[in-house]
């Protein structure tokens, strides 16, 4: 029940709903009392044959105008109770949702995207049911229970209530025994299910071993076995599930035969009516609901609880990079220099860079070379502020980055990644990504300089073609072309693209290169690359190795090295020339 | 998310009644249980109908005989106690029935991705199948349980009531029945607005987690962008129509399901009173017969509710048959063999003159003639998207192939049994996949035949034997999902020995050394020399080092085949082989 506590600040805020809608619940608790006596008063004056139409009038008239009052009231608690747990998870994925836009890669690497999604669906629902459902069930269970029990004794006899009442107990007792029963072997039904997911998992992406060894009618055999294995947990799930009506039916039997007994008793004795006892039978049926209510009230707040934990300690994470007191709040430009001793990533002891130490001329292109896992990315993560926590400064016109404003660095530097990500909208607004207000002439600008202009032309629907998982599926290059043309939108004063080139054919790289060049010449690009034709025309190439800068200077400097430079430069020519298929 | 289908009424309908087709091999268990169901619902109507005897007869005159009352108190319990019994099977039965009903529908679906082509999994990813075969079946299996149970449950009862009624009363039973039309059209009002609200609520949770998992996947490039506020504007937009589709479906649940099945009750109680009010003026009523009109139409609403509640779990069970039917008619089928009686000798393979497209518009393979003769090995080598895999996975016959033919001894690969072809070619995936289980299960696979000394014998014959002794249970180590406890080598020599303990006459390498790590390269390399021997072996390799002894190797580019000849005479050419030969021995010219 503690979470009725921690979600108090959310009570309190919509104390007007919550304390409305419980009011309204309990009046429409205390009008579902009526009926039943009514109809027991009624039965009372037609068994003595003094019903006069004026008192049928008079209580049928009460009836009909507690049910309509009923009906209101109970639409009305639904919208504010309901209707405020809805606006709960509105919220809370509100603030989940800006929170996460918040996180730093560093997050976004220990968490996995089903887990953070599990946090946005099934918790959320999970605290929604605690807000509504879970309201309901503790005010109803309570108040109905205690309104008809109070009704049957007060009103009609208390001896024959306390009789009938002994049963019911055992109905809480058993079902909620039930319940824990059937809660261990649900778990093994589950775990049973998942394993025939698992198996099917398995069956398809070993598909081609299967066929291989003629397998498959073994493996449907076997298919068969474990589904066979589900059939049989959930029968036992069955056998445990199919007892709960049987067993409130079995008690309500005998509360009906206890009421009927000692009833009839007590009304050749003359201390209640014929009226009355019906009357009590139908209070009786009144009552199986707030008993059940209060065994599905735990389940719902025990899920609520762990739910709404999980929740908050997703909130709770810290925002791990930010900007500064006093940020700079103007967009970098100038020279770029790179001082790092040491750097690591988060939950890796190894160190990802090492004394790299260079600079970058405003207007001047760096390439970088190297092996994956050589530092190359790393050094881009670092600029562009995704990581923090190095020994070292970088500086951007002579100030250290982390002076900047976040979002300013961030507008300053078009970034091309390896790993190009496209959303699933059309390509003019993936292009217009970070400007989606753009004219559509600025979108084919870069479209143009990106060479992708004339593919996207030959797509169904031109720039409104929609991408990704629904839309049309791209290649490689395309995708990458699309990226380039999307960091190109924002004119940025640092252009970086990161191995963003590896899937476009030689010319088309060529083509791309040179209109860069031509268009940016006061900003700085730089660029990686395992294709080292892609960078030698850059003013200053750096060659990483483990970490570390291993060789420095232009192309035609570091051929003449004869270093690892030159040695990766001649290897690529021989395997550009393989690729040709052996004819220069 | 996947995406709705919207299907229409008939559709719908047509695929309902396919699923009951799946009651039919259970018709007797479904039977019986229809049988109990009327058993409970008869208890259910006799029972106030003695209570009413009970007031009428006894209580009301106020004499109570020992004889009659007893019997008639005996009677009620006995009506009790077997219902509750009954009642207990019948729920048993039909829970029985729709699990078996499932288990075959999960059995057709699986039996029949097994007997799809490649082509069909090159293009469905591998998690919308698994989808199809567990969670859509699960979907329909809740409706046969929670909606179509009720469904029958509540037909029942109503039956049973209304025959009750009838033997108590004609004329207010009559009166009555007016309550079926108000049900029946909340009922429809009900189902006309929430298949179209909910409908709409699914579709904006939909987007909702859509866009969630979009942003959470493309953060990085968000904050590159420093998009942050208009994602969550954006996200702010969709979670608000969200909402107001939560709300729009509260108040139409508000206005058409509990609240309005109570105020039908409500009417009805006022019905039976006016009623009986208005007799009592004129004639005696009896108090019994009031008690039993009132309980009776109590257990009436009882079950409506819960059937109206559980609409939604219908629609959305068809939605998922439709996906499941879709499955099973699916016609991208395996190749088929035919069954040949013919079984391979020698093994020699020759493919003459093949072409072959995936899409039916690019070549991969064109016009490909090579002899294997029997016991020599074939090398195939070549660049990414050369047609090396092509070759290899139409010999397997992953894919069926119309242009050219190859033979296998002089006949049609075509023309064997699958038996025989499977028990005669051993195929090394680049990728060993291990299957969950232990290192006995991978080499023996299902076959029941194998015994003990024959996976041992295989796994020495690779020299597996000698890692998998070393581990704490050696043939009985747990192999955890995909093997991922093994080194890839380790995965590699299981996977070998797996092929030869089915003794092949043709090996098929596919790249089988390309993910190894150095420890276990020379153990494979010797244990892969002593697997070609005497074996007809067609070996795709990517480093030329483990193919240089191979009788043919065949260079292919554009799928085509550009060079021919052994090693040295390939090299002497100076053509495209020699200079992957450099470029493998990272030597510069």
């Amino acid at each position: 029940m503690r979470v009725f506590l921690e979600l108090g600040w959310f009570f309190k805020e919509r104390k007007k709903q919550y304390g409305i809608g419980v009011l309204m619940l309990l009046a429409v608790a205390f009008l579902g009392v009526l009926p039943p006596r009514i109809i027991g008063f009624v039965v009372d004056e037609i068994s003595r044959g003094s019903l006069t139409p004026g008192f049928l009038m008079k209580w049928l008239g009460l009836l009909g105008a507690a049910a309509a009052a009923m009906y209101v009231l109970r639409y009305a608690w639904r919208q504010m109770i309901f209707g405020s747990s809805v606006l709960l998870a509105r919220n809370l994925r509100k603030q989940l949702f800006d929170h996460l836009t918040r996180m730093s890669p560093a997050f976004y690497q220990k968490r996995r995207v089903g887990d953070l999604m599990a946090h946005a669906t099934n918790d959320l629902q999970a605290v929604q049911q605690t807000a509504g459902p879970g309201v309901l069930t503790l005010v109803d269970s309570f108040a109905t229970g205690g309104f008809v029990i109070a009704a049957m004794a007060l009103t009609i006899n208390w001896k024959l209530t306390l009789i009938v009442l002994l049963p019911m107990p055992l109905m809480a007792f058993l079902t909620n025994y039930y319940g824990k029963l059937l809660h261990e072997r649900f778990h093994k039904a589950q775990e049973s299910f998942s394993g025939l997911n698992d198996k099917t998992q398995e069956s398809i992406s070993g598909m081609k071993v299967i066929k291989t060894f003629g397998q498959e009618q073994e493996d449907i055999e076997d298919f068969q076995r474990l589904s066979g294995k589900v059939v049989e947990e959930n029968i036992r799930v069955a056998r445990v599930d199919s007892l709960f009506d049987p067993t409130i039916s079995a008690i309500i039997g005998i509360c009906y035969f206890l009421t009927i007994g000692f009833g009839s008793y007590f009304v050749t004795r003359g201390d209640m009516t014929i009226g009355d006892l019906v009357a009590f039978t139908a209070y009786l049926g009144l009552l199986v609901w707030p008993m059940l209510a209060f065994g599905w009230l735990f389940n719902i707040v025990e899920r609520g609880r762990a739910s709404y934990d999980r929740i908050r300690s997703l909130l709770a994470e810290p925002v791990d990079i930010d900007d500064r007191e006093k940020a700079l709040d103007e967009r970098p430009e100038g020279n770029i220099v790179v001082s790092i001793e040491k750097f690591g990533f988060p939950e890796d002891e190894r160190a990802a860079l090492r004394d790299v130490h260079f600079m970058l001329k405003r207007g001047e292109t760096l390439g970088i070379a190297g092996k994956t896992g050589s530092g190359k990315s790393a050094i881009l993560r670092l600029l562009l502020r995704e990581f923090e926590g190095y020994d070292g400064e970088i500086t951007f016109g002579s100030v250290p980055i982390q002076d900047y404003k976040k979002q300013r660095l961030r507008e300053a530097i078009g970034y091309v990644p390896q790993d190009h990500f496209l959303f699933s909208t059309t390509i003019a607004g993936n292009i217009a990504f970070a400007k989606p207000d753009a004219a559509m002439e600025e979108v084919v600008q870069a479209a143009k300089l990106a060479h992708i202009h004339e593919d996207i032309l030959n797509f169904a629907d031109g720039y409104n073609t929609v991408v990704g998982e629904r839309g049309v599926s791209l290649s490689g290059g395309q995708k990458q072309r699309i990226s380039i043309a999307r960091a190109l939108m924002m004119q940025p004063e640092l252009l970086i693209l990161d191995d963003s080139l590896s899937a476009v054919d030689a010319k088309t790289e060529e083509a791309i290169l040179a209109s860069l060049k031509q268009t940016r010449t006061g900003e700085t690009t730089i660029i990686t690359s395992h294709r080292l034709s892609a960078i030698q025309h850059a003013h200053q190439i750096l060659v990483m190795h483990e970490g570390s800068i291993a060789e420095i200077g232009t192309h035609e400097a570091l051929l003449e090295r004869k270093g690892r430079y030159y040695e990766m430069y001649q290897l690529q020519q021989l395997e550009a020339l393989v690729e040709q298929g052996g004819e220069a | 998310m996947e995406e709705q289908k919207v299907l229409t009424g008939k559709a719908q309908w047509l695929v309902f009644k396919r699923l009951m087709r799946y009651l039919v091999p259970h018709k007797k268990m479904v039977f019986l249980a229809l049988g109990l169901l009327a058993l409970t619902v008869l208890g259910d109507v006799l029972g106030p109908m003695l209570i009413k005897t009970f007031i009428d007869d006894y209580l009301t005159p106020g004499t109570f005989p020992t004889g009659p009352v007893a019997g008639l108190a005996l009677g009620y319990l006995f009506i009790q106690v077997s219902n509750v019994i009954i009642s207990y099977f019948q729920l048993l039965k039909f829970q029985e029935a729709a699990l078996k009903i499932i288990q075959q529908m999960r059995i057709d679906v699986f039996t029949k991705v097994q007997n799809l082509g490649m082509r069909y999994f090159d293009k469905t990813p591998a998690g919308s199948i698994v989808s199809r075969v567990t969670n859509d079946t699960e979907a329909i299996k809740e409706m046969f349980v929670s909606v179509l149970i009720g469904f029958i449950q509540s037909a029942f009862l109503i039956v049973g009531v209304y025959i009750a009624m009838f033997f108590l009363n004609v004329q207010l039973a009559l009166m009555t029945l007016v309550l079926l039309p108000l049900l029946f059209g909340i009922m429809y009002l009900y189902r006309k607005y929430s298949s179209v609200f909910y409908q709409d609520l699914r579709e904006r949770l939909g987007q909702l987690n859509a866009k969630l998992s979009e942003s959470i996947q493309g953060m990085g490039m968000i904050q590159a962008f420093g998009q942050e506020q208009r994602l969550q504007d954006e996200f702010n937009e969709i979670n608000d129509k969200h909402w107001l589709a939560g709300r729009r479906n509260i108040k139409l649940d508000g206005l058409l399901l509990r609240p309005a099945i109570d105020i039908v009750y409500a009417f009805a109680l006022i019905l039976l009173l006016s009623y009986f009010g208005i007799t009592s003026f004129s004639s005696t009523v009896e108090v019994g017969v009031i008690y039993a009109f009132v309980t009776y139409v109590d257990r009436f609403f009882e079950p409506i509710g819960q059937v109206m509640q559980r609409l939604s779990i219908f629609q959305q069970a068809i939605v998922a048959a439709s996906r499941v039917f879709a499955l099973l008619d699916e016609e991208d089928l395996a190749p088929r063999q035919e069954n040949g009686l013919g079984t391979i000798g020698s093994g020699k393979i020759e493919f003459r003159n093949v072409t072959f497209s995936y899409d039916g518009r690019n070549d991969v393979l064109k016009n490909i003639s090579f002899t294997a003769e029997p016991g020599q090995t074939v090398a195939l080598v070549g660049h990414t998207g050369s047609g090396k895999s092509s070759i290899i996975n139409l010999l397997m016959r992953f894919y069926e192939f119309t242009n050219g033919d190859i033979l296998i001894d002089g006949k049609s690969v075509k023309s064997y049994s699958a038996r025989e072809l499977r028990s005669k070619m051993g195929l090394v995936l680049q990728d060993p996949f291990l299957f969950y289980g232990t290192i006995d299960s991978n080499i023996r696979l299902h076959n029941r035949s194998m015994t003990d000394r024959d996976v041992r014998s295989a796994a020495e014959f690779v020299q597996a034997d000698r890692f998998i002794e070393a581990l704490p249970a050696a043939y009985g180590q747990a192999v955890t999902e995909r093997g991922s406890t093994f080194s890839s080598g380790q995965r590699q020599l299981v996977a070998f020995a797996r092929t030869m303990a089915t003794d092949p006459k043709i090996l098929v390498l596919d790249e089988a050394t390309a993910n190894i790590d150095t420890e276990t390269e020379v153990a494979i390399q010797t244990s892969l020399e002593k697997m070609r021997r005497g074996r007809t072996t067609i070996a795709i390799a990517h480093r030329l080092s483990t193919i240089q002894d191979a009788e043919l190797i065949l260079v292919l580019h554009h799928g085509e085949i550009v060079e021919r000849g052994t090693h040295q005479q390939l090299l002497l050419k100076r053509g495209l082989y020699h200079k992957m030969y450099l470029l493998q021995n990272g030597i510069v010219e």
